[in-house]
């Protein structure tokens, strides 16, 4: 009974990973006959500046936005775990930036912080804030900020519902325990809230890392990865070497060069995560 | 609940409203931008509300009548982007896609969820595996072969491919919940109904498909959600507008630098309001799955 998707995700697996394998050792373009040329492709990408400039740009993205995700994550989390007024409203509608497809997402926010007319500009103008409109995606540093602003947006809902869970699952005995030897709300955060969590936020941070080393929608909504190569992420980057310039080895070679690196921080990660976390063990 | 002190109060809700403007007020201005006219919205200084709103932008997109403000001489500019038109048959493509998704997943996911729950089979815990792990590789990793064999069998531009797409895409993480979810069942009723002569088909279709209904619907919708949204793939397996999805038409226009602002506003209204019907039954689902039961503590 499991025949049908073993067989169609290993069709859709395992030939596509051995065909990128394949073709990042060759020249292939729809405009050059294809040829062997061996490491060749993964020699030019790794020795190019705009190679360089995208792998560091994604890792300030990524190291940028994680922890800002877990930590927001967490004060968000621990928000809606307390009882008032519009809590029922507000864990509903989070969920709409999240559901959004994010090129949708992006656009939203193209508006508010476009330079020449955005909703941003015209407010702080409106109110006297500023008195020249601020190039939001237009400065390499802000345009970089914006992207991390909607990456927030669009991930925080799903990664506050996942700490939620987990801080509901704490029994409240804890805390009552905690209360009698008088321990203060850092003290009782340190020492329970922290430590029972910990398991789910090994988790959100694999799930965060790899979205952010996987972001593409966004940028290629918001920015085309400009200004110059300010916001260009490794996937953009591949984007455009594959489907822009037709260069299917060398963007092969990268896809290979995504997928390793990708691989290499999810095993650094899952030795984190605690035995049993995510697979329960059945007799 | 404990008494609180008004020093928690004021936080609580301070973050609280916080939290409101930062996810809501993008949609607002979204829903403000698109019933001003575009001559406000581009003036400088800004004059938002120095001439009365409209709804003819939402009359341009689905009735193609074009807005005064175009239509004037001397006005900002001449031009409209007919490609917010497209916007609803957009919809409809998304729509066509992730309900067949929606469905394979229905189906295989809760056959292979069944068969890793309940069944022993040679190689069980290597194929679960391999299954979950598939989805880690990066979806740009994959993209070049994927074009290659869609090209292959001559389905460039369809809806097929888009579906076959989304479904490898998706039942890994459908059948993943499933499982975890048929293994919470009780083992008793199986048992007593073998014991009774059932075949495990019979066991699947009348006591646990019916018992799991509920979240095998929400895993359903949920693989529906990821395809509706899902922009890398389509972008480069449709062609013409006739078969673009919803995320592709807004990544053409957000590429487009000369594009009608308060029609793109419109637009994206437009776009927005079938994820909000679809989407609140998916997070109560997941909200209420996560929240209670599932993580046992």
């Amino acid at each position: 009974m499991a025949a049908p998707v073993l067989l169609l995700v290993a069709l859709f697996t395992l030939y596509p990973v051995g065909r990128a394998l394949y073709q990042s050792t060759r020249i292939e373009s729809p405009i050059f006959p294809s040829r062997f040329v061996g490491l060749e492709n993964y020699r030019d990408v790794l020795g190019g500046l705009y190679f360089r400039e995208a792998a560091g740009t994604t890792l300030w993205f990524a190291l940028a936005s994680v922890p800002l995700l877990i930590v927001l994550g967490i004060l968000v989390a621990l928000l809606l775990n307390e009882s008032f007024v519009g809590n029922g409203v507000l864990r509903v509608g989070m969920l709409l930036p999240w559901a959004l497809p994010a090129t949708v997402a992006a656009l939203i926010w193209k508006w508010i912080f476009l330079d020449t007319w955005g909703a941003l500009n015209a407010g702080l103008y409106a109110t006297g804030i500023i008195d020249n409109y601020i190039g939001w995606l237009t400065t390499p540093g802000l345009a970089r900020m914006a992207v991390v602003v909607v990456f927030i947006w669009t991930q925080l809902p799903l990664i506050a519902i996942f700490i939620l869970a987990a801080l509901q699952a704490i029994p409240s005995e804890l805390y009552d325990a905690a209360a009698v030897d008088g321990a203060g709300v850092f003290g009782r955060f340190r020492n329970i809230t922290l430590p029972s969590i910990r398991p789910m936020l090994v988790i959100v941070t694999l799930y965060a890392v790899l979205m952010a080393f996987t972001n593409f929608d966004i940028v290629y909504a918001l920015t085309q990865g400009g200004p110059g190569t300010a916001t260009t992420l490794v996937t953009y980057f591949t984007w455009v070497e594959s489907f822009k310039k037709l260069n299917f080895g060398a963007g092969s070679a990268l896809a290979v060069l995504i997928a390793l690196g990708s691989l290499a921080v999810i095993l650094v990660l899952l030795r984190a995560i605690p035995k049993g976390a995510l697979v329960e063990e059945r007799p | 609940m404990s008494k609180r002190s008004p020093l928690r109060r004021v936080i609580i809700y301070t973050g609280a409203l916080l939290l409101a403007l930062f996810w809501f007020a993008p949609f607002v201005l979204v829903v403000i931008g698109s019933v001003l006219p575009e001559v406000n919205l581009l003036s400088f200084p800004p004059t938002w509300f120095a001439d009365p709103p409209n709804l003819q932008t939402y009359d341009y997109i689905f009735t193609g009548k074009i807005p005064q403000s175009y239509e004037q001489r001397g006005a900002l500019r001449s031009m409209v982007s007919n490609e917010v038109r497209d916007v609803p048959r957009a919809i409809l493509n998304s729509l066509v896609v992730a309900t067949a998704v929606m469905f394979i997943n229905v189906i295989f996911g809760s056959l292979a969820a069944y068969a890793y729950a309940r069944l022993r089979f040679p190689g069980r815990v290597a194929a679960f595996n391999f299954t979950l792990m598939s989805r880690l590789i990066p979806a740009v990793a994959i993209a070049i072969p994927y074009y290659l064999i869609v090209q292959a069998f001559g389905l460039i531009n369809t809806y097929s491919a888009l579906i076959a797409i989304y479904s490898v895409l998706t039942l890994p993480f459908t059948t993943l919940v499933l499982t975890l979810y048929f293994r919470g069942l009780p083992d008793e009723v199986d048992e007593a109904a073998r014991v009774e002569g059932a075949s495990s088909w019979r066991i699947l279709k009348d006591i646990t498909i019916p018992l799991a209904l509920p979240s095998i619907i929400g895993a359903g919708l949920f693989s529906f959600m990821l395809s509706y949204s899902e922009f890398l793939f389509a972008l480069f397996i449709t062609t013409t507008r006739e078969r673009r999805t919803l995320p592709v038409i807004f990544g053409s226009l957000s590429t487009n630098t000369d594009v009608s602002w308060n029609m793109l506003m419109a637009s994206i209204t437009v776009g927005v309001i079938p994820t909000i019907l679809l989407a609140i039954p998916v997070w109560r689902f997941m909200v209420r799955g996560l929240t209670s039961g599932a993580v046992r503590g």
